[in-house]
């Protein structure tokens, strides 16, 4: 039973020994532990220390109860030469509860680390990109997983006044049952806007009046209400959700949205981190917003924009595809969407690829489940089930894609899928309903059970190191996808008295654009630089410094100088991408006919 | 006496020694200072703490001796204290200006500020002003008195004082330094700040280059050669070509001044209605991103007594009122009550015009009174200081002639730069001239005590709106023995509600709270009416000793009613995030 799994640090040091030893057989190699904080420094700290030639860490930033937030930083050669090559950032755990997202980060840290000395294409990686990763943004709250009682929240400790009533973390839940999980609550109660589902009661509806229902039950966070405000467990402890912090769609007032956009220390210190850090071309985010999931909607552009600039979307949705397909889903599953997610903020203001996906989650675990060989074909899961009542935030639901029948009844379906699967596999993840004598509702009915804290964001037990080692290698392969400037070509050609017409092609060798159009549209990747090394006064044609927006894969851009140079000499173009690293080359003006 | 030893000064400056038919007549004036013969002008008081000629500008060292040189002369009126640095690491004075009477926390208060854009600088003088009007006014004049007494100011001359400094102490235009100094790559080289303008002649200012040129499209007006550039007419051959703001290439890029200092608006930083560079120019990398916004809103964010804001921009003789862009948030309610303040202001600021920033002058996203309301929910105005027609008093704005004419006769010509040769890198031998940085967005020396003045008396109408409130009708009716109705008027008698619209909707700040309590009383049950004939009555679901009130409306009232039951003494409360705590004590019938 994943509540009480045991932590074992000691076996992070002994994974790593037996991935250098045989870094080929990486799968299956053993379920990862979920980390609390001094786990994940200890790992960190013996990974940095195993492979100190391509692993650096630093503690980036501090919570305010002093938990370090950990940035790793993985590639070969010196500070300078990392700091020009394309780089790549990878962020978990920056909502509370993603362990899994911190497990799967980590695992691909691991991977690379131990790779570089045994894996050909890992070695060429790290000596060509740099790699960034956050393995936890939100220590606070992942702390969480390991408290007794265990309640999952996604926010860290910052006391909010999440009702707005001038008391601060006045009323939160509370173990009534005493099983050390904060589950849920139903109370039977004629005002109650929910029921149980038709086709599962374990579990709950909100109740469609359209369709004559009527309702009848509460269905509440396990706790008392301690303000006696009528609401219950409305104002517990914390906090701030980092991934709604951010300026894109950014919801004002939302109980776990901080008091403005990028109001916490530790979200401030992962945007500075990106605005001080140009060279990050691509960005991917364990948690909401799923870009890889569904492929997102597009538009013309327009100011301010509200989806994805029409010319980007074959991107995400080859990347979308190479991921589904890279987990082993056979087809496109339902996509969080969330406002304020670091994750949009990255595309729409920074302008920079930017992905996300859950390291797992109910709805790809029913997939992989359904097409394992022999596979019954599943229900298409779009339609999400109504939310846990307090999760005001998490109401927005994504848009549902396939055509539904009109008759079938296709709320909770999902769940009900999730259940049937943890019936088979996890039953510790459903806390059967037991009656409880509630002291709020007297000579009412009111049941205790539901999913368990974390049953719908972390596998059970251990995270599978299948699953991680499948990310892993999307992740690499995404590393080697991003847009690399070299030149193509440089000629001088001599037109008599050492008068020359200097040409350059540049050539974009990567797997991605040096420029998204929302890059190139919002000049937050900033244009390509060609650089000639002559003096002004050489200079009859042309500017020396000149700039080349954003360069297809495989496409060449030419740039042409008139220079004079009585004397025979060398001169060097340069050229400096935002995104796509740097090359440089010479070519000697030399008074000869081609 | 003092009448008598004033009009002696008056004779003795105007040389008329001897000649007066005073009694006592000295031969020769006496060197003295003649402050200690000065009778009061209404408006401000004749003995003076603190002297500041407030007929010229202060750089920030310079405001900052002014704010600590008041705190000296009035350590009981206020506190001064820095609310955060700068990128230079200046300080951000503010000076905490209310009556020693009440806890200064739990009082109505006005934030007022200025400069956030660095050029605008007579914001600073306006706000510095007001801390010294209301410094000496306090037990004097009582409307001052009352104010200070009820409420609590704290006044930022400037929040831009990088800014503010280059402006007084580098060569600028009238426009330039509008940013702060944080470092921007604008011309995307690698290189921030690198070409900027250059005073090429060492006057002070950056004025502009001309270049003779048969293909020009300028020449000069012919009246007024030294002052004004025409266009000219599309059949007639030119003799100059405008060549921008003084300077040179000093990156050798081709560009001229292309990444001056700075490269942003920290008037767009704000986090409501934020949006990205390429969609609002000037916005920085993020909310908040820069050391000063986000001090400022620190600042206000920690102070839920903050109930009207005032910010002071240059120029053009503007009462602003958000919303910044077309679509956003003003609520309805709120409007009423901002343009009501607003037009009051019109009748006390001549060239003044009440206006919304995104339908009457232009839109701007993420700006600071936006966030101000909008996300805390205060009455924020902004004001653009100086009106041009303040120099003909004119009844529109003058001509380029009428301001050549005011140059001439009423400035003798001081801020106009003549043109000069001068032998240009780049464009060769060129000629540089125009008018100096301080014409045009702020007023001449005799003016802008006027424009401080005014500006004050606008943000002491708009601070005395600030909720008033009441809880001076209570009224206990029995029942029967031992039961009780106990009615309470909770009123408010300004225009302000202790909670505006947009506060109520978002529930931005805790509601008022009017609690009941009493050692041998139990209340039974407690509702609220919104009229005073109790026709309504809502009554509250649980503890009805403590009931909430979203909002006490401006010049309006909200009663509350306990049934209570036992006797003797009980207490009735009123906490008001806007307002004093206010406790009422009686015995029951």
């Amino acid at each position: 039973m994943f509540a009480h799994a045991l932590l074992r640090p000691g076996i992070c040091l002994l994974r790593l020994l037996i991935l250098a030893a045989a870094p080929g057989a990486l799968a299956g190699d053993g379920d990862l532990d979920y980390l609390d904080n001094t786990a994940l420094t200890r790992q960190l700290r013996d990974l940095s220390k195993s492979f100190g030639e391509v692993v650096r860490i630093e503690p980036i930033a501090e919570t305010a109860e002093k938990a370090p937030i950990w940035r790793i930083e993985l590639g070969s050669g010196s500070a300078e030469a990392r700091v020009q090559r394309p780089a790549m950032l990878v962020v978990a755990g920056i909502e509370g509860d993603d362990l899994a997202g911190t497990a799967s980060a980590m695992y691909w840290a691991e991977t690379l680390a131990a790779g570089y000395s045994k894996n050909e294409a890992i070695r060429r990686l790290l000596d060509s990109t740099t790699i960034h990763i956050w393995p936890r943004l939100n220590p606070e709250g992942a702390q969480h997983f390991f408290a007794t009682p265990r309640l999952e929240s996604a926010a860290n400790s910052r006391p909010v006044d999440d009702d707005r009533d001038g008391f601060l973390d006045e009323d939160g839940p509370e173990d009534l049952d005493g099983d050390g999980l904060i589950t849920w609550m139903r109370v039977e109660d004629p005002e109650g806007e929910y029921q149980p589902d038709p086709a599962e009661p374990r579990l709950m509806l909100k109740a469609d009046r359209v369709k004559g229902e009527r309702g009848g039950w509460q269905y509440l966070i396990e706790g008392i209400d301690n303000d006696r405000d009528r609401a219950w467990n409305e104002d517990g402890s914390g906090g701030v959700n980092f991934n709604r912090n951010f300026p894109y769609n950014y919801r004002f007032f939302a109980p776990d949205a901080g008091r403005h956009q990028i109001s916490e220390t530790e979200t401030r210190a992962l945007a500075d981190f990106m605005v001080s850090h140009p060279e990050i071309g691509l960005v991917f985010t364990f948690g909401a917003n799923d870009t890889l999931a569904q492929t997102p909607k597009a538009e013309a552009p327009k100011r301010p924009p509200t989806a994805l600039h029409e010319d980007d979307l074959g991107w995400y949705r080859e990347l979308g595809k190479a991921w589904r397909e890279g987990l082993g889903l056979k087809k496109e599953i339902p996509a969080d969407a969330q406002p304020g997610t670091f994750t949009e903020w990255i595309y729409f203001h920074r302008g920079r690829f930017s992905l996300a996906a859950r390291p797992w989650s109910p709805a790809i675990q029913v997939e992989l489940a359904s097409a394992a060989p022999g596979e019954a074909k599943s229900g298409s899961g779009e339609e999400k089930k109504e939310e846990s009542p307090s999760k005001e935030a998490e109401k927005e639901k994504p848009a549902k894609q396939s055509a539904q029948k009109p008759d079938a009844d296709k709320r909770g379906e999902e769940d009900r899928a999730f259940l049937k699967w943890v019936d088979a596999e996890a039953p510790a993840c459903f806390i059967p309903w037991k009656p409880f004598d509630h002291p709020d509702f007297p000579g009412q009915k009111v049941e205790i059970g539901g999913f368990a804290p974390f049953a719908k964001t972390l596998p059970p037990g251990r995270f599978p190191a299948k699953l991680a080692d499948r990310h892993a290698t999307f992740l690499t392969t995404l590393g080697g996808m991003l847009p690399r400037v070299a030149i193509h070509k440089l000629t001088a050609k001599h037109l008599g008295d050492g008068v020359y017409d200097l040409t350059v092609q540049v050539q974009n060798l990567g797997r991605l654009p040096t420029a998204l159009a929302q890059g190139d549209l919002s000049r937050e990747v900033q244009a390509s630089r060609v650089i000639l090394s002559v003096d002004e006064k050489s200079l009859l044609s042309g500017r020396r410094t000149n700039f080349l927006k954003g360069i297809p894969p495989g496409g060449i851009r030419e740039v042409r100088w008139i220079v004079h140079a009585p004397e025979e000499r060398p001169v060097e173009v340069e050229v400096i991408s935002a995104i796509a690293g740097r090359a440089r080359a010479t070519v000697t003006l030399k008074k000869e006919t081609l | 006496m003092r009448m008598l030893l004033f009009c002696l000064g008056i004779c003795a400056i105007a040389g008329m020694a001897g000649t007066g038919s005073a009694g006592s007549v000295d031969r020769q004036p006496q060197p003295a200072d003649p402050a200690r013969h000065a009778f009061p002008a209404l408006g401000a008081v004749a003995e003076r703490k603190v002297t500041v000629e407030w007929n010229r500008f202060y750089d920030h060292a310079g405001l900052g001796a002014i704010l600590a040189n008041l705190h000296e002369g009035f350590p009981n009126l206020t506190r001064l204290y820095s609310i955060g640095k700068s990128v230079e690491g200046r300080e951000l004075w503010c000076l905490e200006v209310t009556s020693p009477t009440g806890d200064a926390s739990r009082k109505p208060a006005m934030y007022i500020d200025g400069n956030i854009h660095g050029n605008e600088v007579q914001a600073g003088e306006t706000v510095a002003y007001t801390a010294w009007y209301l410094c000496h006014q306090y037990g004097r004049n009582e409307k001052v008195t009352q104010l200070l007494n009820r409420c609590v100011f704290y006044l930022i001359p400037t929040i831009n004082p990088d800014g503010r400094d280059s402006w007084f102490h580098e060569a600028h235009t009238a426009n330039s330094s509008r940013s702060g100094v944080m470092p921007v790559d604008d011309d995307h080289d690698g290189v921030a700040d690198e070409d900027g303008p250059d005073d090429l002649d060492g006057d002070g200012s950056i004025t502009t280059m001309r270049v003779r040129d048969p293909h020009g499209r300028w020449k000069p007006h012919p009246d007024f050669p030294e002052f004004i550039l025409i266009p000219t007419a599309p059949d007639e051959p030119g003799q100059y070509t405008v060549l921008g703001s003084e300077g040179i290439d000093n990156d050798g890029d081709g560009d001229v001044n292309e990444d001056p200092p700075g490269g942003y608006d920290m008037n767009r930083n704000w986090a409501w209605d934020w949006q990205p560079n390429y969609v609002q120019r000037g916005s920085h990398e993020y909310p908040f991103s820069l050391p000063e916004t986000r001090a400022v809103a620190d600042f206000i964010a920690a102070r839920p007594n903050i109930a009207a804001l005032q910010t002071y921009h240059n120029n053009g003789g503007m009462i602003l009122r958000p919303p910044g862009r077309e679509g956003g948030v003003m609520r309805a309610g709120d409007e009423r009550i901002h343009q009501a303040i607003a037009q009051r202001g019109e009748k006390m600021l001549p060239f003044y015009r009440s206006m919304i920033v995104w339908k009457d002058l232009y839109p701007a996203w993420g700006g600071e009174f936006d966030w101000a309301y909008a996300a805390q929910g205060i009455v924020s105005f902004c004001n653009e200081l100086w009106s041009a027609r303040n120099q003909d008093k004119g009844a529109a704005n003058p001509t380029p002639e009428e301001s050549a004419l005011f140059l001439k006769h009423l400035l003798f010509g001081e801020g106009v730069v003549p043109w000069r040769t001068y032998q240009h890198p780049t464009y060769g031998l060129i000629e540089i001239g125009g008018t100096q940085k301080n014409w045009r967005r702020v007023p001449p020396s005799f003016l802008l005590e006027e424009e401080c003045h005014r500006n004050m008396a606008f943000t002491l109408y708009h601070a005395d709106q600030m909720p008033l409130l009441s809880l001076n009708q209570v009224t206990a009716e029995k029942i029967k023995e031992g039961l009780y109705a106990i009615r309470v008027e909770v009123a408010n008698a300004r225009l302000i509600p202790s909670h505006t619209e947009q506060d109520v909707i978002n529930r931005i700040h805790p509601p008022d709270l009017v609690t009941f309590t009493g050692p041998e009383v139990k209340v039974l049950t407690a509702g609220v009416a919104t009229d005073r004939f109790f026709k309504q009555i809502t009554p509250v679901k649980r503890r009805p000793e403590r009931v909430e009130i979203p909002t006490i409306p401006g010049m309006g009232a909200v009663w509350v009613q306990f049934i209570v039951s036992g006797r003797g003494k009980f207490t009735v409360t009123l906490d008001s995030p806007k307002a004093n705590l206010l406790e009422h004590t009686q015995n029951l019938p």
